[in-house]
C-alpha cells in the first residue's frame, strides 16, 4: 500500500460528508449542547442547569456500593451507581437511589437539642453547638473517673473505627456494635472454622450454587455485588441454583429447584448431604487429609447418624432429593454454598453454619475459583498515636465472665439485658446511628431501660434523625447524613480483589449538621486530659493515615485519586485463589478446623433440634422476620420512595394453615408470644393476613423495616403540608402525596415480640427460633 | 467559513471536518443495515476514487448490482454478522477486551464502564437502551467530537477546539486503537472481500491512521504504514 497523505484523508472526508447528507439524522448518541462539551460537564436536560457529580460510597445498607451524586445548584438531584466500582459495577439498588430522601427528610435534625422536661416526652430546647459540646464534655469528663461506665453503641460499621477510637481515648472498652443482632453467629463460625472473617462465595465462576436460608438476590451483606455475580454464574456457566428455605424468596423464584424445609432443620439436611457424599465416596480425600483436622474416616463415622431418611422424617425434604442434590453438588465442580443470617440467626446458629460449610470442605471447594472463598479485604491503619486498649475487666459489658465463650463483640441485645438486671452500668451512654428500640429483640425492654434514669443516667444521641432511640436521649447531636460525610471504606470484595472506597460529601452539610469526626474532635478538645491528642488531625490527615498501609493506592495518588474516582483497586491484581496452600489457614492448627473441641458436645458439626420447636401446639407457628431489598432494618424508613413500595408488612401465612385456623386473606390477626421466665407478660403484635402458597405451612413471615412509632412524618406515613416545613430546601411537593397510612397502614415492628435469646457460643440473636400463637383478632 | 482563520487554523478545520465525516460514515455502516440510498451514494465516482487510496475496492458485482436488492441482502448479512446469537461477532469493546473477568468476555464489562464514563466526561449523552461500547457508537462519538471541534475552529475558539481534539485523541488511544483493528480483522475474516469486509478495512485504516497521528502529535505527512493485508 502506498503512503496515505493528508490529501487522501481530506478527499475521502469530503466524499463521506456527501454520502452522509443523503441520510437524515441517525445514531443513538444525542448531540450534546456545545457548552457541555467544554470541560466535559453534565447538564439537566430539562432545566439546562449545569450539573456536577462526585463519586462516593453508599451507606443505605452495609454493602458499601460505589455511588455518584449529581448536584445542581448545590442541591443533590440524583444518586446513581459508580461504574468504576469493583463491587456493584455501576448498579445501585432502590435504597441507594432513595438516599436523597434521607438527605432532605423534612424532619431532619439541624440544631442540637437538649431535653426539656421528662425523658421521652419529646420536649426539647434548641442549644448552640458550643453549649452542646460543653455539656457533653462535662458529662464525659466526669465519666473518666470510672471510664468503664461509658458505653458507645453503633450499628454503623463504617463509623466503628472512629467510635472505637473515641471510646478507647476515653479509657472505656465498651464499643458495642450491632453484629449481635445481625450476622455474629455466621462470622464466629467462619472464624473458628477457617480463620476468615466471613466467607465469599465466588458465584460468577461457580457451576452449582446451593443456598441454605439465604436470599442473595434480595438481601445480603454484599447485596448488589453478590446478586450480580449470582446472575453471572447462571448466565455464563449455566450454573444450577438450588434453594432451601422456609418461604418462597426472590432467590428461590430464580432457582432451578427450591424446597421448603421444616423450620430449624437446615443443619440436618446439610449433614445428611455430607453423609451421602462421604458414603458414596464422592469426597475429596486429599483435601480433607491435608487441609482439615479430621480424617475422612472419622468424619464419615460421625456423619453416619444423619441418614437421608432421618433427615426426611424431621425436615420434610425427601431422602431422594437429598441424595440426588448431594451427588450433584459433589460431582459438579466448582460448587458452592451460600448462607446468610436466616440460617445462623438461631440458637444453633454456629452449628448450622458449620454444617453447611462442611459441604464445601469435604468436596474441596475451598478457596478455588467458583468455590467458597476466603474474604479479600484491605486492612486500614489506625492513625498514630493510637489510644491504648483499656482493661476489659473494668466493665461488666466486656468482662469475659459475662460474655458468650467465644464472642468477640458484646452482643447489643445482651447489653440491654445486663443493664436491666443491673449487672452492668452505662452511666454515660452514647448511641450513634443505632436504633435499638426499633432494631433489637424485645424492644419494649430496651425502651424501659432507656427511660429509666437510674439505669442510664445520661444518654447522648448522635443522629441525623429523631427516632425511637434518640427520643429517649438527654442531648441530641444532629449528625450529617452519609451523603455529607467523609470516610475511607473497605469491604470483603465479591470480585475477590480487594478495593478501597471513599465516602465524600456529595453536598456540603445542611445548615448546622456536623460530622461525627468533627464532633469527636470538638468534644475531645474539651474533655482534655490527654484525650485531645487522639484527635489532633484534620479529616484529610485522618483519611490519609487510614490508608497509609496500602502502597498501591498511595502510588496511584491516595486520597486525591479516591476523590476523583471514588474507588481504587490494583488493576493488575487477580484473585489469588488457593493462597492458603502457602500460608495455611489462620487457625491454631493452620488447617480448617472441622473438629472444635472447645464447642463441647457439638465438637463435630452437629444438628440439634431447636428446643423452642419441641412442643409446638395447635395454632402455633414459627415466626420468620425477613429482610427485603427495600428497607434496611431501622435505617431507610424515612425514604418515601422506598416506603411507597414497602410500607406495611402483612404476615405471609400458608393457605392451608390459614384455613385450619379460620383465617381469610386480609383478616386482622394477632401474633402472641408467650411470656418467658422473668417476663411479666406475653408479647403480641397485630397485623393482617396475606394468604399464599409461598410459605411453609408451619411458618408465618413478616418483613422487617416497617412499623415505626418515631422517625418522622415519612417513616410514620404521615403526609405533610409544605407550609409545615420551615426550611424551604426541604419542601418536597411529594410529601403532600403520602397515601399509605390512610390506605392500609404502615405495618408493625414484629421484632418487639421476639425474646432475647442467643447462640451460646457466639452470642448472636436467635431471630429464627420464635414460636407465636396466631389467631384472628377479636 | 471564517476568513479570520490563518493557514494552520484552516487546515485544522478541514481535518476536523474530514474526521467527522469519515467517522460518521463508518459509524453509520456498523450501526445498522444500509439503505439503498446509502449504497448508491457509496458507488459515486468520487467516493470510489477516494476509497481506493484507503485500499477499499468493491468488486464488479457490487458496483453493477441493483442497490435495492443489495440493501436487502446486506440487511441479512448485517444481522448474521453482528446480531444473530451464537457465532456472530459481538461488536462491543468489552467483548474484545475483557476486564474484570479476564477469562471470559462479557457484555457490560469493565471497558463498557470506562466508555460510559468517557461519554459522561465529554458531555455526550446516550439515548436509552444503548450499550455504550458498541462499535457504531464509539465511532459516532468520534464523529460528534470532531464535528464540535470543527464548529469551534470555525468560531475561532482554538482553545476549545484543542480540548475537543484532545478528547478525540484520548478516546482513540484508550479505546478505538485497542480493539477496533482486531474487530475489523474478525469481520474481514468472516465477510471476505464483500461489502462489510471492505468497510472493515476502511474502519481499521481510519483508526490506525488517526491514532498514529494522535501519537505522533499529528505530523504533516503521515508516513506510517497503516494496514497489512
Amino acid at each position: 500500500m502506498r503512503k496515505l497523505t493528508r490529501r487522501d484523508f481530506l478527499k475521502l472526508g469530503v466524499a463521506s460528508a456527501a454520502v452522509l447528507t443523503i441520510e437524515t439524522q441517525f445514531g443513538p448518541l444525542a448531540r450534546a449542547a456545545e457548552s457541555l462539551i467544554e470541560g466535559g460537564r453534565s447538564v439537566n436536560r430539562t432545566s439546562g442547569l449545569p450539573r456536577s457529580f462526585l463519586p462516593s460510597t453508599c451507606l443505605q445498607c452495609p454493602a458499601g456500593c460505589g455511588n455518584i451524586g449529581y448536584v445542581e445548584e448545590s442541591r443533590l438531584v440524583k444518586i446513581g451507581g459508580n461504574t468504576a466500582h469493583l463491587s456493584n459495577q455501576g448498579s445501585l439498588c432502590a435504597r441507594g437511589q432513595a438516599g436523597i430522601n434521607a438527605l432532605y427528610d423534612p424532619d431532619r435534625l439541624l440544631t442540637p437539642l437538649k431535653r426539656n422536661g421528662l425523658r421521652g416526652k419529646n420536649n426539647w430546647m434548641p442549644i448552640t453547638w458550643e453549649e452542646a459540646y460543653d455539656e457533653v464534655a462535662k458529662a464525659l469528663a466526669s465519666a473518666r473517673a470510672n471510664p468503664g461506665d461509658f458505653v458507645y453503641m453503633t450499628d454503623d460499621a463504617s463509623q466503628d473505627a472512629l467510635g472505637r477510637r473515641f471510646t478507647l481515648a476515653l479509657g472505656s472498652p465498651n464499643v458495642i456494635g450491632a453484629a449481635g443482632i445481625y450476622d455474629n453467629n455466621k462470622l464466629i463460625a467462619d472464624r473458628l472454622t477457617w480463620g476468615g472473617n466471613g466467607d465469599m462465595p465466588d458465584l460468577a465462576h461457580s457451576k452449582y450454587m446451593l443456598v441454605f436460608g439465604a436470599n442473595p438476590l434480595e438481601n445480603n451483606p454484599q447485596f448488589v455485588g453478590l446478586a450480580r455475580r449470582l446472575i453471572d454464574g447462571q448466565q455464563r456457566n449455566q450454573a444450577k441454583l438450588v434453594v432451601f428455605d422456609v418461604r418462597l424468596t426472590n432467590t428461590s423464584t430464580r432457582a432451578n429447584e427450591a424446597y421448603y424445609l421444616n423450620p430449624g432443620t437446615y443443619a440436618l439436611v446439610a449433614l445428611a448431604m455430607a453423609n451421602v457424599i462421604m458414603q458414596e465416596g464422592l469426597y475429596n480425600r486429599a483435601f480433607i487429609e491435608q487441609w482439615t483436622n479430621v480424617t475422612p474416616e472419622r468424619l464419615a463415622q460421625h456423619l453416619a447418624q444423619y441418614t437421608p431418611e432421618r433427615a426426611e422424617a424431621e425436615s420434610g425434604v425427601s431422602a431422594l432429593v437429598i441424595r440426588r442434590i448431594a451427588t450433584e453438588f459433589a460431582s459438579t465442580p466448582p460448587a458452592v454454598t451460600i448462607t446468610d443470617a436466616m440460617l445462623s440467626n438461631s440458637i444453633n446458629g454456629v452449628q448450622n453454619e458449620r454444617a453447611v460449610m462442611l459441604l464445601d470442605i469435604i468436596t474441596g471447594n475451598i478457596d478455588v475459583k467458583g468455590g467458597l472463598c476466603l474474604p479479600r479485604q484491605y486492612n486500614l491503619a489506625e492513625p498514630n498515636p493510637a489510644p491504648p486498649a483499656p482493661n476489659p475487666g473494668i466493665s461488666a459489658l466486656t468482662n469475659p465472665a459475662e460474655l458468650p465463650a467465644l464472642a468477640t463483640h458484646q452482643p447489643i441485645q445482651k447489653v440491654f439485658q445486663l443493664l436491666k438486671e443491673r449487672r452492668a452500668r452505662a452511666n454515660v451512654l452514647m448511641t450513634h446511628s443505632v436504633n435499638p428500640v426499633y432494631s433489637n429483640p424485645d424492644s419494649g425492654m430496651v425502651q424501659d431501660v432507656l427511660l429509666d434514669e437510674t439505669l442510664v443516667p445520661y444518654h447522648i444521641a448522635v443522629t441525623p434523625f429523631m427516632n425511637e432511640t434518640s427520643i429517649l436521649a438527654d442531648i441530641v447531636l444532629p449528625e450529617t447524613t452519609y451523603l455529607e460525610d467523609w470516610n475511607v471504606e473497605v469491604r470483603s470484595s465479591p470480585e475477590l480483589v480487594p478495593y478501597v472506597s471513599l465516602r465524600q460529601p456529595v453536598v456540603p452539610p445542611l445548615e448546622s449538621a456536623v460530622s461525627f469526626f468533627e464532633m469527636a474532635k470538638q468534644i475531645a478538645s474539651r474533655v482534655m486530659g490527654g484525650m485531645e491528642q487522639y484527635f489532633a488531625f484534620s479529616i484529610n490527615e485522618y483519611l490519609k493515615a487510614r490508608m497509609a498501609n496500602i502502597p498501591g493506592l498511595n502510588r496511584a495518588g491516595g486520597l486525591e485519586y479516591l476523590m476523583q474516582h471514588g474507588v481504587w483497586y490494583d488493576p493488575k491484581t487477580r484473585p489469588d485463589y488457593g493462597s492458603f496452600v502457602n500460608t495455611g489457614f489462620a487457625t491454631p492448627s493452620g488447617k480448617i478446623e472441622v473438629f472444635l473441641p472447645q464447642l463441647g458436645r457439638a465438637e463435630m458439626p452437629t444438628y440439634e433440634p431447636v428446643p423452642m420447636f419441641k412442643d409446638i401446639k395447635e395454632g402455633e407457628l414459627v415466626l420468620t422476620i425477613y429482610e427485603t431489598a427495600l428497607q434496611t432494618d431501622a435505617k431507610t424508613a424515612n425514604c418515601m420512595w422506598l416506603d411507597e413500595i414497602l410500607h406495611d408488612n402483612a404476615a405471609m401465612i400458608n393457605t392451608e394453615t390459614a384455613g385450619k385456623l379460620g383465617i381469610k386473606d386480609g383478616d386482622v390477626i394477632k401474633l402472641t408470644r408467650q411470656a418467658k421466665s422473668g417476663e411479666a407478660k406475653e408479647r403480641s403484635v397485630t397485623t393482617t393476613a396475606f394468604l399464599t402458597e409461598g410459605i411453609h405451612p408451619q411458618v408465618i413471615a413478616m418483613a422487617n423495616g416497617t412499623g415505626h412509632t418515631e422517625y418522622g412524618h415519612v417513616a410514620e406515613g404521615e403526609k405533610m403540608e409544605l407550609s409545615e416545613i420551615d426550611e424551604p430546601f426541604l419542601r418536597d411537593p411529594n410529601l403532600t402525596l403520602i397515601w399509605w397510612r390512610e390506605k392500609g397502614g404502615i405495618g408493625v415492628n414484629a421484632k418487639q415480640i421476639v425474646p432475647v435469646a442467643s447462640d451460646p457460643t457466639a452470642g448472636g440473636q436467635a431471630w429464627a427460633d420464635v414460636v407465636v400463637q396466631v389467631a384472628k383478632s377479636s | 467559513m471564517s476568513a479570520a482563520l490563518d493557514a494552520a487554523g484552516q487546515q485544522g478545520l478541514e481535518m476536523a471536518r474530514a474526521r467527522a465525516a469519515l467517522y460518521g460514515l463508518v459509524s453509520r455502516i456498523f450501526s445498522g443495515k444500509p439503505t439503498a440510498e446509502l449504497l448508491g451514494a457509496l458507488k459515486g465516482r468520487e467516493m470510489l476514487e477516494s476509497l481506493a487510496a484507503f485500499e477499499v475496492v468493491f468488486d464488479e458485482g457490487f458496483l453493477g448490482g441493483d442497490v435495492a436488492a443489495q440493501a436487502d441482502e446486506l440487511a441479512g448479512e448485517y444481522a448474521e454478522l453482528f446480531l444473530a446469537t451464537g457465532s456472530n461477532i459481538a461488536p462491543f469493546e468489552s467483548v474484545f477486551l475483557p476486564g474484570w473477568s479476564e477469562d471470559k468476555p462479557q457484555l457490560w464489562g469493565e471497558a463498557t464502564a470506562a466508555v460510559a464514563k468517557f461519554y459522561e466526561e465529554a458531555g455526550l449523552e446516550l439515548r436509552s437502551g444503548q450499550i455504550p461500547d458498541h462499535v457504531g457508537l464509539e465511532l459516532e462519538a468520534m464523529a460528534t467530537l470532531a464535528e464540535c471541534e470543527a464548529a469551534r475552529r470555525e468560531a475561532g475558539d482554538a482553545e476549545g477546539a484543542g480540548r475537543l481534539e484532545g478528547l478525540q485523541n484520548r478516546f482513540c488511544r484508550e479505546h478505538l486503537i485497542r480493539w477496533v483493528p482486531e474487530f475489523c480483522k474478525a469481520v474481514r475474516e468472516r465477510a471476505g472481500n464483500g461489502f462489510y469486509g471492505s468497510m472493515a478495512v476502511l474502519a481499521a485504516n481510519l483508526v490506525q491512521l488517526h491514532c498514529g497521528e494522535a501519537e505522533d502529535g499529528g505530523s504533516e505527512e503521515t508516513t506510517r504504514r497503516i494496514t497489512d493485508k
